[in-house]
């Protein structure tokens, strides 16, 4: 490839990956706006209605205006995907790199990298760094596709629900209804205390924390509002007895779906298992093809 | 009920308030969050003043300030929430965030007859309420500094008042 084509393959690279973070962060996916209307219909209580109402405008405006939901516009993670035939080299992941600072950029995304050596910025004792671009991306996730071509998810992943994101190892003694029991109590007081509700909860189940966790991630990328299994529709409809309801208001919408992803299992009694409850305005996924 | 406010606010008004109540605050507030109030109190604990800052009858929004807006943060943190007893001592009347807070706070709010009130996370919804912003004080905080921010009719709703929460079960 001559180095002008390189040059032009790369900027088109760069501007996919600044346009799915930008519409990652400012709009949701149709499913989920049917799903709030068909909530805000189905509600009586005038106040939890203009909570709903008010989530649903809130997204009409950042997506006019491509601006984000949230101000806290998330941590950026990847998982990308490879179909047979495809390859990626450092040249890309560098340019996935740059469109992320781009897209960070252009939200804009806030300015929350924090400056210093490991100790300072555990402590936050030296500020933070002005630029909305300065924000790193966190490790990216690889796995393999049918598809032919390369596909890039992009996860914008809040503060609120990872203060409430929980790994735990669970007995599962060869039953579902345990590993199900110990989800519902797990949530319900860190769904209380998260407050952006109705949530959607995110699960991985897997054989190690890190396999749990990638799952979690793939759940809120792959999971949908209109397609949920039985075992989903079970833990929505026990977190939404709970009477939490919208930012805690009491009533039945304290949970929107379930995004479950179940991985390869390990021959014990044990079963680790990723929970996050994505906050009203997550998941804040967009995906593109290269 | 709803009621429209100005700030600052005053005794009076908290006694009008009851849990689920929307209120539409007009006036100046501050906006700060986990790094700049324990700062805050620390200055309120040495009785030393902060230039430019009056906190009786005031608004905290537990936001950071930036280019991407204000939205509420977990007012549940351990600096958050740690910091109501002297915030509400000091002349704090409505501590503004959001996610369910302790039974201890809930008394905290009583006794300096002070609300606790959540805002949905409607970013782009907010950024049409906002006049005015400006760093007050720690401008070393960046996004976490202690912001004075100009509102015009914010909607927020009452979660904790009179004793009464709507998180106790």
């Amino acid at each position: 490839m001559l180095k002008t084509e390189k040059n032009k393959n790369d900027n088109l690279v760069i501007e996919k990956i600044k346009n799915t973070l930008i519409k990652a962060s400012s709009s949701f996916r149709p499913d989920k706006i049917k799903l709030l209307k068909d909530r805000v219909k189905e509600e009586k209580n005038g106040l939890l209605k203009w909570v709903l109402e008010s989530i649903i405008e809130n997204e009409k405006i950042a997506k006019k205006n491509k601006t984000p939901l949230c101000d806290d516009t998330g941590i950026p993670h990847i998982l990308l995907e490879v179909g047979p035939n495809s390859k990626f080299d450092y040249r890309l992941l560098e340019n996935i790199e740059k469109g992320i600072s781009k897209g960070l950029e252009e939200l804009p995304g806030r300015p929350m990298a924090v400056r210093g050596n490991d100790i300072q910025r555990i402590e936050q004792s030296q500020g933070l760094y002005h630029k909305s671009s300065d924000l790193k991306l966190a490790p990216i996730g690889i796995k393999k596709m049918k598809k032919d071509g390369l596909k890039i998810n992009i996860l914008m992943q809040g503060g609120g629900p990872e203060i409430r994101a929980t790994t735990k190892r669970v007995f599962h003694q060869r039953k579902i209804s345990i590993i199900i029991d110990e989800i519902i109590t797990l949530s319900k007081d860190e769904i209380k205390r998260l407050g952006c509700t109705p949530c959607t909860l995110a699960i991985g189940i897997g054989r190690t924390h890190y396999e749990a966790n990638s799952l979690m991630l793939e759940a809120m990328i792959r999971g949908r509002f209109n397609k949920q299994n039985k075992i989903e529709k079970e833990i929505t409809k026990r977190l939404n007895e709970s009477n939490i309801g919208p930012l805690g208001l009491s009533g039945g919408n304290t949970v929107l779906a379930t995004f479950l992803c179940v991985g390869p299992q390990r021959a014990s009694g044990v079963r680790i298992v990723s929970l996050r409850p994505c906050c009203i305005i997550e998941p804040r996924v967009a995906s593109c093809f290269l | 009920m709803s009621l429209i406010l100005t700030t600052p606010i005053s005794d009076l008004d908290i006694k009008k308030m009851s849990v689920r109540d929307i209120v539409y605050i007009s006036g100046y507030i501050y906006a700060g969050r986990d790094s700049v109030l324990p700062k805050i109190v620390d200055l309120i604990k040495k009785k030393k003043d902060i230039k430019g800052v009056n906190l009786v009858g005031s608004v905290i929004f537990h936001t950071a300030v930036s280019s991407a807006g204000v939205g509420p943060t977990s007012s549940n943190k351990v600096e958050i929430e740690s910091s109501f007893f002297d915030l509400s001592r000091a002349g704090v009347k409505i501590h503004l965030g959001k996610g369910a807070l302790g039974d201890k706070t809930v008394k905290i709010l009583k006794k300096f007859n002070s609300v606790y009130a959540v805002v949905p996370p409607i970013s782009a919804l907010l950024s049409s309420k906002i006049l005015e912003k400006k760093i007050v004080a720690f401008p070393e905080e960046g996004m976490e500094a202690l912001h004075l921010l100009k509102v015009e009719k914010l909607p927020i709703i009452v979660a904790i008042a009179n004793g009464e929460s709507i998180y106790s079960s």
